[in-house]
C-alpha cells in the first residue's frame, strides 16, 4: 500500500513510464490476436483441405471448364476411392474486386463424397441438400446467412433471381463460411452464362464440372496418386492437403514473422522507454537512496524496494495496455463482422502473456538502475542535489 | 571500555586521476558511552570526514600504520557493506543538515522506515515512529509529508527518526546549520534532553561555536588532524524538558557507566 502510495505521489514520472508501458502492450496484444485469428483460420482450412486432392484444369488456374466425364477418369485412377465432381463460381456474375475471401456459388451431387470428407460442416438451421433437391435452392455458409440475415425458410436473391434457403451453416473459419451451396444442375447453368458465348457454345450444361474432388484410399500415398491423376487427365493441375500447407503455410510464415517483428519492435521501444525512466527515476532519487542506506537499508532492500516499483509500474500498464487492445478487439470485430472479415482473436494466453510480459519486463528494466543504485556510497548519494 | 575508538584513521578522497585530498591524516579518538561531544573545525578540516567513519558510511583507508575502529568493543575496521549497514541500522541514528526526509513518505512513514530497516515489522515499526514522534512534540504532524513542514518540525522528525531504535549513538551532522537560532536551540535542547534521558551517546560535527557549548565536550580539528581535544565545565543547571517523554531504560553502555 505504501508503494502505491508512493507512486501517487509522484504522479508525472509514474503516469508517463505506464502511458509507455500501456501503448507498447497495447500493441503486442492487438498485433498477437491478429496472428492467433491468422493462425485459426490457416489451421481450419488446413484441415478442410487434408485427405483429398483437388483437381481442376490446369490451363487457367482453375478457371476453365473440366468435363464430367474427367471425374469418371479420376475415378478409374488407382488408388481413388471416392470422386466428387463441383463446379465452383462467384458468387456475383461480375464480383467487386476486394481483400476479403470472395463469396463463391459451389454446385455438386450430395453424397458423392461417399462418406470420405473428414471436414462436417454442421447445419445451423433448415436441412443440407440431397440428390432430390433441383432449381432454385441453396444452404448458406455462417458468413453469408449472417450477411443476408437468412434462416431456413428464407429467399433470397443471388443474380437476380430467387432462391429458397433451405438451411444455414454452423461457422468454420474457412471457405464453407462464404460459400452458397446449390445443386449441381443449378451451378452448372450458372456456369455457362458466366463463360464466353464463344467458349458457351461449344459445350453442354448438364456435362460441365470446373473441379473434381478427389478422395484417396487410406493406404494410399496422396502425392502419387496425385500425380497418376495428372497423367491420366490431360491438363490437369492438383492440389493435396500437403500442398495447401506448403503453400499457405509459406505465406503464414512471412506474415506471422511481420506480425512479430512489428510486436517485436514495439516492445523493444517499450522496455527501453521502461529502462530510461527507471535510470531517470533513480537518478532523480539518489539522494533518497543515500537517505535509506545511510538509516540502514541494506542494498539487497533497496534493490528490491525499486524492482517491485518498476514490477509494478509493468503490471498496471499491462493491465491497461490489456484492457485497451481488449476494447480494439472487440470493436474491430464488431465492426468487422458485419463485412464477414473477423481479424483478432484474443485468447486467454494472448491476455496472461501480455500481463505476464510486462510485469516481468518491468522487473528487468528496473534491475540495472535499482542494482546501480543500491551500489553507490551512501555519503555520495546524500551529497547528489 | 570505549563506545567508539579508532586509531590511525586516515582518509583520501581521490578526486580526479592527479588530484586527491587529504581529508583525515592519521586520527586517534575515543568516545565514551552517554557523551554528548562536538566535533569543530573549519570547512576541509576533515571533521564530516571523521563522523563518516565513525558512523560506518565509509571505511578508513587501509595504511601503515593500520587503523583500527572498534565498536563497544568489536572491531569494525573491515566490514562488509551488509555487516555496515546492519549496525548502522541497529545502534546508531543520523541527523543531518539539510534534514534528509523521503520526500514522498509522511513524518510517520519517515520514521517508521528506520524501524523497519532495523529488523520491526510494520505494525510494531508504525507504533515505534508514532512514540518517537510524541516526543519529539510531532504527535500531530504524523501524516505531514516534509514539504508541509517547517525546516525545524523536519528536523525533530528526523530526530524522532534517529532515536527510534534506541541507539548507543547519536551522529549529527551539522544538525542546526539550516535553521534559525531558535529553532537551532529547540533541536539542540532536544538532542540534549535526549542524551541525558535515554543515556546514548551523541557527536555532532559543528562551526558553530554555541552548539559546541552546550556539549560536554569538544574535538578540534584542522587540516585532517585533531588540534585539541576539551572537557567543558559540566552545567549544573539545564533547561527543563518542553515536552512530555515516555520513560525508557537507558541503553546498556549507560547502566555501565552509571549515567
Amino acid at each position: 500500500m505504501r508503494l502505491l502510495r508512493e507512486l501517487t505521489r509522484r504522479k508525472l514520472r509514474t503516469t508517463l513510464t505506464i502511458v509507455g508501458i500501456t501503448i507498447g502492450i497495447w500493441a503486442l496484444v492487438v498485433f498477437s490476436s491478429m496472428a492467433n485469428q491468422i493462425n485459426a483460420l490457416v489451421g481450419m482450412g488446413t484441415e478442410f483441405y487434408a485427405d483429398k486432392i483437388t483437381v481442376t484444369d490446369g490451363e487457367a488456374f482453375g478457371t476453365s471448364p473440366m468435363r464430367l466425364t474427367d471425374a469418371d477418369a479420376i475415378a478409374g485412377v488407382e488408388g481413388v476411392a471416392a470422386v466428387d465432381p463441383r463446379v465452383e463460381i462467384m458468387w456475383e456474375a461480375d464480383p467487386a474486386v476486394g481483400f476479403s475471401v470472395p463469396d463463391t456459388l459451389n454446385g455438386g451431387i450430395p453424397g458423392a463424397d461417399a462418406g470420405f470428407e473428414s471436414f462436417q460442416l454442421e447445419l445451423a438451421t433448415g436441412r443440407t441438400l440431397t440428390v432430390e433437391d433441383a432449381g432454385r435452392v441453396v444452404v448458406l455458409g455462417s458468413s453469408l446467412a449472417r450477411e443476408h440475415a437468412a434462416v431456413a425458410g428464407d429467399s433470397i436473391e443471388i443474380r437476380g433471381e430467387t432462391f429458397e434457403v433451405i438451411g444455414t451453416l454452423q461457422p468454420t473459419l474457412t471457405a464453407p463460411d462464404t460459400t452458397g451451396y446449390i445443386p449441381l444442375s443449378t451451378a452448372q447453368q450458372l456456369y455457362i452464362t458466366d463463360l464466353p458465348p464463344l467458349v458457351a457454345e461449344s459445350l453442354v450444361a448438364d456435362e460441365l464440372v470446373n473441379q473434381v474432388i478427389a478422395y484417396p484410399e487410406e493406404a494410399a500415398d496422396e502425392a502419387a496418386v496425385a500425380s497418376a491423376i495428372e497423367a491420366r487427365v490431360t491438363n490437369s493441375a492438383t492440389m493435396t492437403g500437403a500442398e495447401f500447407q506448403e503453400t499457405v503455410g509459406a505465406t503464414t510464415l512471412i506474415f506471422n514473422a511481420i506480425i512479430i517483428g512489428v510486436a517485436a519492435i514495439s516492445l523493444i521501444v517499450g522496455g527501453l522507454s521502461v529502462i530510461n525512466t527507471m535510470a531517470m527515476s533513480v537518478a532523480e532519487r539518489t539522494r533518497e537512496i543515500g537517505i535509506k542506506r545511510a538509516i540502514g537499508g541494506s542494498r539487497g532492500r533497496i534493490i528490491r524496494e525499486l524492482v517491485t516499483e518498476a514490477g509494478v509500474i509493468g503490471l498496471i500498464g499491462g493491465v491497461l495496455g490489456l484492457g485497451l487492445g481488449g476494447i480494439v478487439v472487440v470493436v474491430a470485430n464488431e465492426a468487422g463482422r458485419a463485412g464477414g472479415t473477423v481479424l483478432f482473436d484474443l485468447t486467454p494466453v494472448t491476455a496472461a502473456f501480455a500481463i505476464g510480459f510486462s510485469t516481468i519486463l518491468g522487473m528487468l528494466a528496473g534491475v540495472i538502475p535499482a542494482w546501480s543504485a543500491a551500489r553507490l556510497d551512501p555519503v555520495s548519494a546524500l551529497r547528489y542535489e | 571500555m570505549a563506545l567508539l575508538e579508532g586509531t590511525n584513521l586516515r582518509k583520501t578522497y581521490r578526486m580526479s586521476r592527479r588530484t586527491s585530498v587529504e581529508a583525515l591524516r592519521g586520527v586517534d579518538v575515543s568516545i565514551d558511552a552517554g557523551e554528548m561531544v562536538a566535533i569543530m573545525g573549519p570547512s576541509g578540516s576533515g571533521k564530516s570526514t571523521l563522523m563518516h567513519l565513525l558512523g560506518l558510511l565509509h571505511a578508513p583507508d587501509q595504511a601503515d600504520p593500520s587503523p583500527h575502529l572498534r565498536i563497544a568493543g568489536a572491531d569494525a575496521t573491515t566490514l562488509s557493506d551488509r555487516e555496515r549497514t546492519h549496525i548502522r541500522a541497529r545502534t546508531m541514528g543520523f541527523v543531518f543538515q539539510s534534514f534528509n526526509l523521503v520526500p514522498t513518505l509522511t513524518a510517520e512513514e519517515n520514521v517508521a522506515l528506520a524501524a523497519e530497516y532495523a529488523g520491526a515489522s510494520r505494525g510494531p515499526a508504525r507504533t515505534a515512529a508514532r512514540e518517537a514522534l510524541a516526543s519529539v512534540g510531532l504527535a500531530d504532524r504524523a501524516g505531514h509529508r516534509p514539504m508541509e513542514l517547517s525546516g525545524g518540525e523536519q528536523q525533530r522528525v528526523a530526530i524522532a527518526r534517529a532515536l527510534v531504535n534506541a541507539p548507543t549513538m547519536v551522529l549529527a551532522d551539522e544538525p542546526t546549520g539550516n535553521l534559525d537560532s531558535a529553532r537551532a536551540t529547540e533541536v539542540l535542547g532536544l538532542l540534549r534532553r535526549f542524551n541525558e534521558e535515554r543515556g546514548h551517546a551523541v557527536l555532532i560535527v559543528t562551526h558553530d561555536a554555541e552548539v559546541g557549548a552546550t556539549c560536554d565536550r569538544i574535538i578540534r580539528m584542522r587540516d585532517g588532524l585533531i588540534v585539541s581535544d576539551e572537557r567543558s565545565v559540566p552545567t549544573a543547571q539545564r533547561e527543563p524538558a518542553e515536552h512530555p517523554v515516555p520513560q525508557r531504560p537507558p541503553s546498556e553502555p549507560a547502566i555501565a557507566l552509571g549515567v
